[in-house]
């Protein structure tokens, strides 16, 4: 190979691999990371991706150059050299890839392990998925349809379902496990910057798929320390604990109770929404509207509402809930 | 096949009476017309007969009824045209004449609609009809783009979202990318052997048969009580079994389409074992048949694995078994794990064939022996060997032992060695070549660039950690998109237009062909690349409204597709206008030397006139004196090896 060729390849190559490089680091490929977990899987997508621009970029030089330089006209049916091969080049190309993979696994492997290790005190949530909407339940027995989580503190998820596969992912924390149902799964979560993240459902999972989402508060300690003691279901009416704990806020808003989900219809129009629809008192109304969520649907909304909660709520604290929708809903 | 069978077909065809209440009973459609309504009441007595006889209540009962009626409908429509006539005369005891080549090539249009044992005519049939499928696929996904041009619901609820997008993957995987190689290589195959057919020549007509039963049934499932299938092509257990009962038109749609897969595969093997030519050792096949001869293997061992597991998830709704059911102790993750013993696998058998198709292209459109062949032919056998030892890899975030993830992780891993032994060897097969920038070669070009961003995607996803990340998202959607589109059908458009001369005997318009690639090629790209940012970014895969945040780049990816869907118009009009007007091809347009090649355009019925002698290795470009094969010449052993039927 003549010198003059080489320097074009490895000028096209350089030329491929800065547009590759300019490519991967001005576009924000990855969400920024909130956690200590995101923040090595981000470390093992940047080591992967060097070696990505670098393999593409020798296979993209090699194209380039050969379409260049060695195209003939279409009538031009002579034979190229018959080379057949070429041990000593064959056994680089087998050897170079094989090492980069032995590397990237091994990063892998480590940061894996990393990340699965949630030290000897972790704080301790059970999550629990169903059609169409989470749970998380603290230490403390409380329940509530978003999450809250320490900054700074590992946190150990134990995530189960109800009835089919569902799958908890936040993008900020890069940590997703599926919700299995008969099966307690773990997740490792350590938290290091304060914000609202979405939590979101990734495996197929019926209907309401794509607006089974929640979020995560990722909080200080000390906040984390007050919400365990305080605030959500021990304060205000029964009905409230109630409505916290089914996960309705998930999907419906209420302001009495902090709930912002737009999934199901505004719970704080209940009254004009009873009206339009119809069926019997307002009580009646909110009865059915849980226990048979299907017998009238709010019009723009879908048959998403799960139709367990008939079986899930005892009916002493079903009666709860309705009174205090209905005490709400009359304000 | 012996060299008798080289006569004149008519000789052997018994005289059908062609008259009056004859034309109901020969092999027809007019006979399906009805046998199948017969079959149809046959399933219904069948099951409420055994209900009533085991007093079951209610006796009329929809979904098993329906679950009876897609096998034996079906049935009644092969018994019809034709498909068992021989078996049941044979095991009846009547006479046959095993020489019978009555359904045997094609003269007019119509020969193409009925049981034909010549494989070219099935080839054919295979690749009309799994480029029909494609359409229907592709003009599927256009819907659910169309809905996705926007955050929110436009124009479909939830439910028919679903089976958008389940249809449209079932219909890509199952009845366009692996029936579309199994066509292109039941045409190629024999006459790359120096064969004058398949080994089972009635068993392949079966075969392809099979295959539009599948694809009717998927789409007839849409219409379906209460919607098609929904639950994705993965149709993950406990969700699929308890879908409305469009669900079960997908578990035996892929059986049909899985039988038909596994009986072709069966064919190859017998055909590629037994009937190559004399002197062709598997060292002097062409890597086509080597490709084909690996998948078939990976067929056959893998397929009975997502046939399992769709009878499974079928029996626990119809027969209330409790395969999947965690209350009653089933195990759910047991579903992810058979299929994806199948669907791993399959990656390889939507793969393979097209490294094959590539092979040949890239030989004959650069003029030079392809670089290492025989590591060539060795890396397809330890993808094979690889291939079974990854299929957790789709299971990092299911909850699976976790023991099982590192291992899972390396032999992902690796394959990408003999990968990538394949693409460096393509491209040292164009080093200094004289590269003629034909369509199909485009179209191998096109694919070499494409595969090496998806395998590279691919190595992202075999890392666990990156993979927690990115499973389920659109970055998956992006990936499987790369090697699938950008790979698998890449290479059968570079196959199509390769072979479309010695299929039809007619040359396509390049300039067509070219301006398709282009469509193709840019259409692709613009639709695809973007998924890999909106999948890390946080879009999880297939969702019918998703965060305002990726609207505008939604849109633009809906354009975009809308777009890559024109451009197979392009291809159509090519290949309609040019099947009829082309002209005519030569024998051998490429210059080429493998087999096919040197036999009329299209080849006389049964291929050779003489076996041919092969005599050397098939990509000997340049090298003087040297041939693969010589024809016309005496024929040293009578018998060719091994004999059919």
């Amino acid at each position: 190979m003549r010198t003059g060729s080489i320097i074009q390849l490895v000028a096209i190559g350089l030329v491929v691999g800065a547009i590759c490089t300019a490519v991967a680091l001005l576009i924000p490929w990855m969400p920024v990371a909130a956690g200590r977990e995101a923040s090595r899987i981000d470390f093992v997508y940047w080591f992967a991706t060097v070696i990505a621009i670098v393999v593409f970029s020798v296979v993209a030089s090699v194209l380039i150059y050969e379409v260049w330089k060695f195209g003939v006209r279409s009538d031009d049916f002579t034979d190229g050299p018959p080379v057949h091969g070429h041990t000593a080049v064959e056994i680089v190309w087998t050897a170079i890839p094989a090492l980069l993979v032995t590397a990237i696994s091994i990063v892998s492997a480590v940061v894996l392990a990393k990340d699965g290790d949630a030290g000897t005190n972790p704080v301790k949530i059970n999550v629990v998925a169903q059609q169409f909407a989470w749970e998380f339940t603290y230490s403390n027995g409380k329940t509530y349809g978003y999450l809250t989580l320490p900054e700074g503190l590992h946190t150990k998820l134990d995530i189960t379902s109800k009835d089919v596969i569902h799958s908890f992912w936040v993008p900020q924390l890069s940590q997703k496990q599926d919700a299995v149902p008969g099966q307690h799964n773990s997740l490792v979560i350590t938290p290091t910057r304060l914000g609202t993240y979405p939590v979101i459902c990734t495996e197929l999972c019926g209907l309401g798929h794509s607006v089974m989402r929640s979020h995560v508060d990722i909080v200080s300690q000390a906040d984390f320390t007050k919400f365990l003691k305080g605030g959500g279901s021990t304060s205000g009416p029964p009905g409230l604990a109630v409505f916290q704990k089914n996960g309705c806020g998930s999907c419906h808003t209420l302001k009495a109770a902090g709930a912002t989900g737009t999934i199901g219809p505004d719970l704080d129009n209940l009254a004009a929404y009873a009206k339009e629809a119809n069926r019997g008192s307002l009580e009646a109304f909110i009865l059915e509207s849980i226990v048979s969520p299907a017998a009238y649907i709010q019009p723009h909304y879908n048959d998403l509402m799960p139709h367990t909660f008939k079986a899930q709520i005892p009916p002493a604290q079903l009666d709860q809930l309705v009174q205090y929708l209905v005490e709400n809903a009359k304000q | 096949m012996t060299t008798a069978a080289h006569q004149a077909p008519e000789v052997h065809a018994p005289k059908s009476p062609t008259t009056g209440i004859h034309r109901f009973t020969r092999p027809g459609w007019l006979r399906a017309l009805w046998t199948t309504p017969l079959f149809f009441g046959i399933g219904i007595a069948l099951v409420c007969g055994f209900r009533w006889l085991f007093g079951w209540d209610p006796i009329w009962d929809g979904v098993p009824i329906l679950t009876v009626e897609l096998v034996t409908t079906p049935l009644g429509f092969l018994v019809g045209i034709g498909g068992f006539d021989y078996w049941a005369y044979y095991a009846a005891g009547r006479p046959t004449l095993a020489e019978d080549h009555s359904s045997h090539g094609a003269k007019s249009w119509r020969d193409y609609f009925r049981i034909n044992t010549d494989h070219k005519v099935i080839g054919i049939q295979y690749v009309v009809t799994t480029i029909f499928f494609f359409c229907v696929g592709g003009l599927l996904a256009m819907l659910f783009r169309a809905e996705l041009a926007r955050p929110g619901d436009q124009y479909f609820n939830p439910q028919t979202f679903n089976v958008l997008v389940s249809d449209h993957a079932a219909l890509m995987i199952f009845l366009f990318i692996i029936p579309a190689f199994a066509g292109l290589g039941n045409y190629v195959i024999p006459l790359m052997l120096g064969a004058a057919d398949m080994a089972f020549p009635r068993l392949n007509a079966l075969s392809f048969w099979l295959l539009p039963i599948a694809g009717f049934m998927l789409i007839a499932g849409m219409a379906a009580p209460g919607g098609g299938p929904s639950s994705g092509w993965t149709c993950y257990a406990p969700l699929c079994s308890h879908q409305p009962v469009g669900q079960v038109f997908f578990n035996m749609a892929v059986q049909w389409a899985g039988a038909s897969s596994i009986m072709t595969a069966l064919n190859f093997l017998v055909t590629i074992i037994t009937m190559r030519a004399p002197g062709m050792t598997f060292w002097r096949m062409p890597l086509l048949v080597w490709a084909n001869f690996t998948t078939s293997l990976l067929v056959v061992l893998a397929t009975p694995f997502i046939a399992g597991s769709q009878f499974f998830v079928m029996f626990d709704r119809v027969l209330h078994t409790n395969f999947f059911e965690y209350q009653q102790g089933g195990y759910v993750l047991g579903y992810q794990h058979i299929f994806w013993f199948y669907s791993h696998p399959a990656v390889y058998i939507m793969m393979l064939p097209g490294f094959g198709i590539i092979s040949e292209v890239i030989s004959v459109m650069s003029r030079k022996p392809i670089f290492g062949y025989r590591l060539m032919a060795l890396s397809l056998m330890a993808i094979l060997v690889l291939g079974f030892s990854v299929w957790a890899h789709h299971m990092f975030v299911a909850g699976m032992a976790s023991w099982l993830r590192v291992p899972m992780m390396v032999t992902s891993m690796v394959i990408a060695v003999p990968t990538g032994i394949k693409i460096f060897s393509w491209l040292a097969t164009m080093w200094e070549g004289r590269l003629h920038f034909t369509t199909p070669m485009l179209f191998a070009l096109g694919f070499l660039s494409m595969f090496v961003i998806g395998g590279l995607s691919g190595i992202y996803l075999a890392s666990v950690p990156i993979d927690i990340h990115a499973s389920d998202t659109y970055f998956i959607v992006a990936h499987i998109h790369y090697v699938l589109f950008g790979g698998s059908v890449f290479t059968i458009f570079a196959g199509i237009y390769y072979w479309f001369p010695k299929m039809t005997g007619r040359m396509y318009s390049e300039r067509l062909g070219k301006l398709h690639f282009w469509l193709t090629f840019v259409g692709f790209n613009l639709t695809f690349f973007p998924m890999h940012y909106i999948g890390l970014q946080g879009m999880p895969r297939r969702v019918a409204d998703y965060a305002s945040r990726f609207a505008d780049i939604n849109l633009f990816i809906s354009i975009a597709s809308f777009g890559l869907g024109a451009s197979t118009l392009v291809f159509l009009y090519n290949m309609a206008r040019s099947w009829r007007y082309g002209p005519v091809a030569e024998a051998n347009p490429w210059h080429a030397l493998t087999l096919e090649w040197q036999v009329s355009s299209p080849p006389p019925v049964f291929n050779f006139d003489e076996i041919p002698q092969v005599v050397g290795n098939p990509y000997e470009y340049g090298v003087p004196g040297a041939r693969h094969a010589i024809l016309g010449a005496p024929t040293p052993a009578p018998e060719p090896v091994g004999a059919a039927d």
